[in-house]
């Protein structure tokens, strides 16, 4: 009973408006009790945001296909994927994505990609930077936290080359580490700030060792509680499936990010995608509301 | 209210039907799931999570009972239609044997061709071979449907598929027991409400444990849901039978009914809910075949303690459009990632010892086997000796 007692005291300490310290996160890391990190992060979530929860729909396209064909009109966010190999490749994908998005953003690449094609220029990031950014680039897809060596530097050479509403990511799993980086990533954002998002769950899935449901529950509790000065936390639809995602709702993310934007699919299951994204979103007690690919929510 | 009711489950008292809709309706998920770990953890403190190596065949996909939530069956006469030979099924209890497992959960369709005899002869016949090897096998429907077939009463049906080898029955086709919701589901013909709850009293009056399950998310209310709960506590208390409790979404791929599936966080709601309800219920299995390996394990927060089987094959929830697949390695992974100690049992919940294959080399199994492979349409031998009833299936035993 003593443990209960020490996460009553701690939902006192959340809903009372306190921020948690860096031992209160490790020790809550530490429990395989579940739902009371859960509970902890739900009710710092609906301090925050209430009960909405926000989706957007994404119109992926790799980078040398044709965007014209894979931008669906309903797509709010225009998604870049695959990793060029020059920055020819780059600037033309970045530039008809531009064109078929129109007044929408375009997203794309990671951090690491931006780092390669540098190198492959003999350039340096910010000037890679610049010219995504000129070319029409609005975000960077991924800034993996886990696979960068200096997170400062990288935010204020993302904030001098203009790019707003930083998106904090994680590159591939590893779970000892994962509350150190959630402690960073709400540093970062306490010293530099324009930081929108964390997506807490790995980009890349290991088919031999797929992170278990615990781990990707606690990812996301660990990432709401940590950095409560962050927005967002969202978790990718596409990805993770419509039974972890809204799973994660109820352990703290407010956010389903990279909903199809296509409404056809060739399985049956994925059939209207917006209406069973709405589903689960109800489903789970909370309240839907689209956004744009710039954190705005769109009225309907 | 809320409050109250969460006190008084923690004072271990048991919740009535209007309380039980309250905490469903009302309460927020992570105290349905603090309930439910909690009698959790009450039942079963020594944090053991249990699972059972063992195999589901479905020995035939024929069936007249034609339920409409089903994606697995085939019409009398369908050129799909299958029925597994013994050499077959002899085949698939050597794989389970290979990999540690000891029993086989056996079901399948209503098939109006196999009189009782191919049932007795069957499960003598693997007696005869492994005759430590355990046959949890036929839901009451097929129970029934083997009565009417045979025009054989229920409880001497029970006695001579036990005096031929039968050592417990699964819980399917229990779907809701509530009659509105089986005519709607067209599953009342196969077995009404009562009918379900008889076989299993008169099973459980014949010394056999048996599951219990639920499949929700079809056209049932919240009320119907919990009054299919409380109906197996009430038979629970007058038999005292069940071993376990498990209960599963609706899938709907590919069946009549179509529609949409109910969503994760009902999943964990609805298991919750029974383990509150359930309170004379030792085990809840997790649906980690519809439920996905990562709720799957989220289950063991909200109430359940056991995995359920390793599997090796699935066809019903399959057909479906359900294809999780996890072997022993992966399950005892997902059990001890959530902090609890996994345990192999055996189909009375007695633990039988730590994973197999940390005691010896066993295959790992990453994809599920099927009853028959794609296209097989062979028709066993040993049929011929068995009388049929339908028109198709006596031209079969004529072509044979
Ligand atoms: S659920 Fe069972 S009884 Fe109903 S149609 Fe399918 S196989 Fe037949």
């Amino acid at each position: 009973m003593t443990a209960l007692s020490i996460f009553d005291l701690l939902l006192e300490r959340v809903t009372a408006g306190e921020r948690l310290t860096a031992d209160d996160i490790a020790q809550l890391a530490a429990t395989p009790d579940i739902l009371s990190i859960g509970m902890l992060a739900d009710a710092l979530r609906r301090q925050m945001h209430g009960t909405a929860v926000t989706y957007v729909r994404v119109a992926s396209c790799s980078y040398d296909r044709s965007f014209a064909d894979a931008v669906s009109p309903v797509a709010r966010e225009v998604r870049v994927t695959g990793s060029p190999s020059t920055l020819a490749d780059a600037l033309s994908a970045v530039r008809s994505a531009k064109e078929v998005a129109g007044e929408r953003s375009v997203s794309g690449f990671s951090w690491l990609d931006v780092l390669r094609l540098a190198a492959g220029e003999g350039s340096t990031a910010a000037r890679v930077l610049a010219e995504l950014r000129t070319a029409g680039l609005e975000a960077l897809a991924e800034i993996p936290l886990d696979a960068v060596e200096d997170e400062a530097a990288v935010v204020e050479e993302l904030h001098r080359a203009g790019f707003e509403r930083l998106r904090l990511t994680i590159a591939s799993a590893h779970a000892s580490a994962h509350t150190a980086r959630m402690l960073r990533a709400a540093a970062l954002q306490d010293r530099l700030g324009g930081i929108q998002a964390i997506g807490p769950l790995p980009m890349v899935l290991d088919p031999m060792r797929p992170t278990t449901g615990y781990d990707d529950a606690k990812a996301v509790a660990i990432a709401r509680l940590a950095a409560p000065n962050v927005a967002t936390i969202q978790v990718d639809w596409q990805r993770y499936g419509p039974k972890l995602a809204q799973v994660a709702l109820t352990f703290g993310a407010d956010d389903l990010d990279n909903v199809t934007a296509s409404d056809e699919a060739p399985d049956g299951r994925r059939r209207a995608p917006l209406e069973e994204v709405r589903r689960n979103i109800e489903a789970a007690g909370f309240s839907a509301a689209e956004r744009d690919g710039r954190f705005n929510l769109i009225s309907r | 209210m809320i409050d109250e009711l969460a006190s008084k489950v923690l004072d271990g008292s048991r919740v009535t039907a209007d309380e039980a809709l309250a905490l469903y309706r009302r309460a927020p998920t992570h105290l349905l799931g603090r309930l439910a770990d909690a009698i959790r953890a009450r039942r079963h403190p020594d944090r053991i999570v249990t699972y059972i190596i063992d195999r589901n065949v479905n020995y035939t996909n024929v069936c007249v009972a034609r339920c409409n939530f089903c994606a697995f069956y085939r019409p009398v006469g369908s050129s799909d239609g299958y029925v597994l030979g013994f050499e077959e099924i002899f085949r698939k209890i050597d794989e389970t044997i290979a990999v540690g497992g000891g029993q086989l959960l056996l079901q399948g369709g209503h098939n109006p061709d196999l009189p009782i005899a191919w049932y007795e002869d069957l499960f003598r016949a693997v007696k005869a071979r492994y005759p430590e090897f355990k046959l949890h096998a036929l839901s009451p429907p097929e129970v029934l449907h083997i009565s009417r077939m045979n025009r054989v009463a229920v409880p001497e049906v029970i006695a001579r598929l036990v005096a031929a080898g039968l050592d417990s029955i699964p819980g399917g086709g229990a779907e809701i027991l509530v009659d509105r919701v089986r005519k709607l589901l067209n599953c009342y013909g196969k077995a009404t409400a009562d009918q379900w709850l008889d076989v299993m009293r008169e099973a459980h009056r014949a010394g056999l444990r048996s599951t219990a399950t639920m499949m929700y998310g079809t056209v049932e209310t919240d009320e119907e849901r919990i009054e299919h709960l409380i109906r197996l506590r009430d038979l629970q208390d007058e038999t005292g039978g069940f071993t376990a409790f498990i209960t599963w979404s609706f899938q709907p791929d590919h069946t009549e009914r179509g529609g949409v599936e109910a969503t994760g966080v009902d999943y964990l709601r609805t298991l919750a809910l029974a383990r509150i309800v359930l309170d004379n219920f030792e085990n809840l299995q997790a649906s980690w075949v519809t439920q996905g390996g990562k709720v799957g394990q989220l289950s063991l927060a909200f109430g359940a303690n056991d995995m359920g089987s390793v599997m090796i094959e699935e066809n019903v929830v399959r057909a479906a459009g359900a294809s999780y697949c996890m072997d022993e390695v992966e399950i005892v992974t997902n059990i001890e990632d959530a902090g609890f100690i996994p345990k192999r049992r055996n189909m009375h919940y007695e633990v039988l010892g730590d994973p197999i294959f940390r005691e010896r080399d066993v295959p790992r199994m990453l994809a599920l086997a099927t009853a028959r492979a794609e296209g097989d349409t062979s028709v066993p031998d040993e049929l011929r000796q068995y009388l049929a009833r339908s028109r198709a299936g006596k031209q079969l035993r004529l072509a044979q």
